[in-house]
């Protein structure tokens, strides 16, 4: 019975919520942001494990090499204040002077180099080495010029230096303390300074007063580790945290109407597909069955109808908000042409029997295990190498197409040019090849929906990098 | 006695090596660990490289005789996920573990105990029909769900509580309670049949001919031999407890065993699920040592055939 009430009171009650909470407005006093997160990180050491939410939590301790533009996501100055294409294999970075750690330590030429040999030492078992794997040399030109040497031509090694791939390390702390000590007290240029971390509780950082950026607004920024995403609703809502992302759909209303808080979405550089999966004996093998698959899904009305509008189409595997990105023709919704298509194929559309996976791990995908079309959303996704190398050739783990010979070279080729303009029009060229051979049906980016505290003031980017430094709070 | 306990003791480390052995072979034969912590861009033969690194592609036997070589001497190895000591990880998390599975065990004996006792002792009266309705729906509400609601009515609204985490007392309210519900209803409704029992027994006819006082004769003569079946579960139930109350724990975002456990098992961490397995079977064993000697005490009859 008591239960039985609860269900019916407490809607109503959220409907009567008012007044900010006092812990909130304490913030508001203290400048403190705290931001919900449904994980805790897996390290505290930067360019180790490859994980959104450890990295997300990182790059407050930790700069990166180079920063993306929040609107264009196009690789901006951050620790390098320039770059240069010597030759190539030889990429020129100056480094921006007087930048210095937590510890004091100055950042420079060797603060690069021993980062990146740092990722390559097998001994470190970083995620990273593999990314990192054509950089041949790092070579210190002086204490604030580097040149990175890599293997063979590569031009996506500006996408990586751009990413929280090459967040920097302290050399001289990195070889005295070692990895482990690192770990429990991170080091780093950022603009917070590590406080204190609770294991599957909360992560405590402080404002560095020397940042320089100049100091960031937030005095403290604490992630708290909320894994149910209801709980991490009612905390927002009742005031312990200022900032969660992923509010689902249905949840809007309630947040806005709250008053504490309002709803904040970027579209996400993350793309969402639907695979046919070509991979395995099947329909999927046969062109026209791919395409048939594309002219008949009505992708338009599911984004209207199922989400609400929040998500952007995509046409081809890359999504404008990819630096490689160029346009490609949608498939039109036609379910005549479809209809034709599959009789072409030889195939009966009335009786075509087809099974979609909608796995809830990774392991069917990667066992190719599936049957002949899954979902799947991939990102963030900001540079063309990182959709089209690892998707679209046999040999990958999470490819579900592949044996194109054509196809194959073309991206061997691509992710070799490295002048800014012959990359532009490989990857268009490449794009629309893609795009005939219809691997996916492409569906859409989706629209990620943050719920913001209304005494903060921050808007999400569609690298899904969720920084506090760019946040201020506001009086009310 | 001092025998009984040491052989029982040798009984839980073969119990212990058993368990590791079999979770060992079950989380290693459920699939490969590697890709999981992989990034998805990466070449597969990076994949491969790391795999020969870490010693998966060697034969289970040597990774098993590897493992327990380690585990002999406290070293369960690396966490596959967090790259820090699997271990370290599981103990860090046993102090938070203890303090909600030792506060929900205690509010449930509180609770249920004394409910029990009054509903046999006023059989079919209406406090015994409410308590029999609020056993059932404590029985039947499943936890998350009255957890929500707890937090929506007391964090969200009233804003008595905190959503969940640790720190204060008030951290620990609403997590105890919800778990209580639930173990309470159950020894609540075993108390009261137990006591029941009793209640028709000779020796209780006469402890009341002798004209002891009503409380006596059940604190003293009713309850203590009902006591056995209550502890039985009562020792269940903590070890339960202490084995992490996964779903309460998640919701509460309380960083305790079972929400550990549980994670490390969807990732494959088998490091750490072997060091929880290790923890949570030594703890499971001792509970059951403690309730042994438990029944010894209230029960002479069970010392003497010890």
């Amino acid at each position: 019975m008591r239960g039985l009430r609860c269900l019916l009171v407490v809607p109503l009650l959220l409907a009567l919520a008012g007044a900010p909470s006092a812990a909130a407005q304490d913030r508001v006093k203290t400048r403190e942001i705290v931001v919900g997160l449904g994980a805790e990180p897996r390290t505290m050491l930067a360019v180790t494990i490859v994980d959104w939410t450890t990295n997300t939590q990182l790059e407050h301790i930790y700069d990166r090499l180079l920063d993306r533009d929040a609107r264009t996501l196009k690789p901006k100055p951050m620790l390098a204040t320039a770059w240069r294409v010597v030759n190539d294999t030889t990429w020129e970075f100056t480094l921006r002077p007087g930048v210095r750690f937590h510890n004091g330590e100055p950042f420079n030429a060797q603060s690069v180099k021993a980062t990146i040999d740092y990722i390559k030492d097998p001994a470190s078992k970083s995620h990273y080495a593999a990314y990192w794997r054509k950089v041949k040399e790092v070579q210190i030109v002086n204490d604030s010029t580097v040149r990175l040497v890599t293997d063979g031509p590569w031009p996506s090694l500006i996408d990586r230096a751009s990413l929280t791939d090459a967040l920097m390390l302290p050399p001289k702390a990195l070889k005295e303390l070692g990895p482990e000590k690192l770990n429990q007290k991170p080091i780093g240029t950022g603009p917070f300074r590590f406080v204190e971390w609770k294991r599957d509780e909360r992560l405590v950082l402080e404002r560095n007063p020397d940042y320089w950026q100049g100091p960031a607004d937030a005095s403290r920024v604490t992630f708290r580790f909320i894994p149910e995403f209801s709980a991490r609703m009612a905390a927002l809502l009742s005031g312990e945290i200022d900032i969660m992302k992923d509010v689902p759909p249905h949840a809007l209303e309630p947040v806005e109407r709250s008053g504490r808080a309002k709803i904040r979405s970027a579209v996400s550089s993350r793309i969402n597909y639907l695979a046919l999966v070509n991979l395995k004996p099947g329909p999927m093998q046969d062109l026209r069955v791919r395409r048939a698959m594309n002219h008949a899904v009505n992708v338009d009305e599911l984004i209207a109808l199922v989400l609400k509008g929040r998500a952007t189409r995509i046409c081809g595997p890359l999504s404008p908000a990819n630096v490689d990105f160029a346009p490609v023709e949608c498939y039109q919704h036609d379910p005549a042409r479809a209809q034709a298509l599959f009789k072409e194929a030889g195939l009966d559309p009335a009786k075509l029997q087809l099974t979609l996976d909608t796995p809830s791990g990774r392991d069917k995908i990667k066992n190719r295990n599936t049957g002949d079309m899954f979902f799947l959303g991939w990102g963030p996704s900001v540079f063309g190498q990182g959709v089209m190398e690892p998707l679209f050739q046999a040999s990958q783990t999470y490819s579900s197409y592949g044996n194109n010979k054509a196809i194959d070279e073309k991206i061997a080729r691509t992710i070799t040019v490295v002048d800014a303009r012959g990359r532009a029009q490989a990857y268009a060229e490449l794009h629309q090849m893609v795009r005939d051979e219809a691997p996916w049906v492409p569906l859409w980016q989706q629209h990620d929906l943050y719920g913001v505290a209304s005494h903060v003031e921050w808007a999400p980017r569609a690298d899904e990098k969720v920084w506090m430094y760019d946040a201020r709070i506001i009086a009310r | 006695m001092r025998a009984y306990v040491l052989s029982r003791l040798a009984q839980t480390a073969l119990v212990v090596v058993l368990s590791l052995t079999a979770v060992f072979g079950m989380v290693r034969l459920s699939g490969d660990p590697v890709l999981l912590f992989m990034p998805m861009d990466i070449q597969a033969k990076d994949v491969n490289e790391f795999r020969q690194r870490l010693g998966f592609n060697d034969p289970l036997a040597v990774q098993y005789a590897r493992f327990m070589g380690g585990a002999v001497r406290g070293d369960f190895g690396e966490s596959l996920r967090y790259r820090s000591d699997a271990l370290g990880l599981v103990l860090e998390r046993l102090p938070a573990t203890l303090l909600l599975g030792g506060t929900a065990l205690g509010l449930t004996l509180v609770l249920a105990i004394p409910l029990g006792v009054v509903s046999a002792v006023h059989r079919d009266s209406p406090f015994d029909h409410a308590a029999t309705v609020a056993t059932v729906l404590g029985q039947a509400t499943p936890g998350f769900w009255l957890g929500l609601m707890l937090i929506y009515l007391f964090s969200v609204q009233l804003r008595w509580l905190p959503t969940g985490g640790t720190g204060t007392l008030a951290h620990l309210v609403m997590p105890s309670v919800v778990l209580a519900a639930f173990f309470a209803a159950r020894i609540a409704r075993l108390t009261r049949s137990a006591v029941l029992e009793v209640l028709g027994e000779d020796y209780v006819l006469t402890a009341r001919a002798k004209g002891l006082a009503e409380t006596r004769v059940i604190a003293k003569h009713a309850l203590r031999n009902s006591a056995i079946p209550i502890v039985t579960l009562a020792g269940l139930e903590a070890g339960q407890l202490l084995g992490g109350a996964v779903i309460t724990e998640t919701i509460f975002a309380w960083p305790g065993l079972g929400r550990l456990t549980v994670q490390a098992l969807l990732n494959r961490d088998f490091p750490v699920v072997l060091a929880a397995v290790f923890l949570i079977s030594v703890m499971y064993t001792l509970i059951n040592l403690a309730v042994d000697l438990l029944y010894g005490w209230l029960d002479p009859r069970v010392r003497l055939r010890a």
